[in-house]
C-alpha cells in the first residue's frame, strides 16, 4: 500500500515519451516543481519519479514524470545505506 | 494554467494498424474503477476531432522483445494484462497510435459500466510479471525521446 505524492496511470505516455498526470492530483502541488523527485501511481503500485516540466492542457495543468529504474523499495534501502552511522 | 485538450488527430502515428495477434501488455491489474479513472484524465487532457477522447493506455511489443519491454517499462508491477489487438478490436475497441512507438490508446465511447465491464474482459486476466523488479533504463531523453518535444520548464 503506497502514499503516493501525486496520482497517476502508469502507463499513460505522451508524445514527450514521458509520464504524465495532473498537477491537482499531488497530495501538495507545492512539491511538484521541475527536478523534484516525488513517488507516482497509487495505492497498489508507485514508482519514483522526476518531474520533469509543466504545460497547460485541458483544465488544468499536466506534469510530465521521468520514470525512474527501481522499485520504490530500493530507494528507501538505498537511503538507509546512505544514512546508517 | 488551462490550454485546450490536446487534439491528438494530427498527432497520431502513421503506422499500419497493427496485426490482429500484436501483443499489447498494461500495468495492471486493473479493475472496473481504475479504468474509469484513467479514462476519464485522458479525457481531460486529451480530445480527438473535437471531442473528449475517453481512452487507457497499452504498449505494443514492437521493435524489442516482450522482456525488455517489460523490464525498462513494467518493471514496477507485479501484474500485468497481456491481450492481443484482436481481442480489443472483437469487442469494438478502436486501437489509436498516440506518443511514441509502441504506446497506443485503447479508445472508449462512453466508460459506462457496460463499456468498462466488455474492456476488463478484452484485457483478460492479470498474469504475473517475470520481470518486475527487474528494471532497466526506459526512454532517454536525446536517444529515444527527440529534443523538440520536450518543453521548458514552467
Amino acid at each position: 500500500m503506497y502514499r503516493v505524492d501525486i496520482t497517476a496511470d502508469l502507463n499513460d505516455e505522451d508524445e514527450t515519451g514521458y509520464l504524465w498526470t495532473f498537477l491537482d492530483e499531488a497530495r501538495d502541488p507545492g512539491q511538484i516543481t521541475p527536478g523534484a523527485l516525488v513517488v507516482a501511481g497509487d495505492e497498489d503500485t508507485a514508482a519514483v519519479c522526476q518531474v520533469v516540466d509543466l504545460a497547460p492542457a485541458g483544465d488544468g495543468t499536466i506534469v510530465h514524470l521521468r520514470l525512474l529504474p527501481g522499485l520504490v523499495d530500493d530507494y528507501r534501502q538505498l537511503v538507509e545505506r546512505a544514512l546508517a552511522s | 494554467m488551462a490550454g485546450g485538450r490536446i487534439e491528438q488527430r494530427l498527432r497520431l502515428r502513421a503506422e499500419p494498424p497493427l496485426s490482429e495477434a500484436a501483443v499489447l501488455v498494461r500495468g495492471g491489474p486493473d479493475t472496473q474503477d481504475k479504468l474509469a479513472r484513467h479514462a476519464r484524465r485522458t479525457a481531460r487532457a486529451w480530445s480527438l476531432d473535437g471531442q473528449p477522447l475517453l481512452g487507457i493506455s497499452v504498449f505494443a511489443v514492437l521493435d524489442i522483445p516482450l522482456d525488455e519491454l517489460l523490464s525498462a517499462r513494467f518493471a514496477t508491477y507485479r501484474m500485468i494484462h497481456m491481450p492481443a489487438a484482436a481481442w480489443l478490436r472483437d469487442r469494438g475497441f478502436e486501437l489509436l497510435p498516440t506518443g511514441l512507438r509502441p504506446h497506443y490508446t485503447v479508445r472508449l465511447r462512453r466508460a459506462d459500466s457496460i463499456e468498462l465491464d466488455e474492456l476488463l474482459a478484452a484485457l483478460g486476466p492479470p498474469v504475473a510479471n517475470v520481470q518486475y523488479a527487474r528494471s532497466t533504463i526506459w526512454r532517454e531523453e536525446g536517444r529515444d525521446v527527440p529534443r523538440r518535444h520536450h518543453r521548458r520548464s514552467q
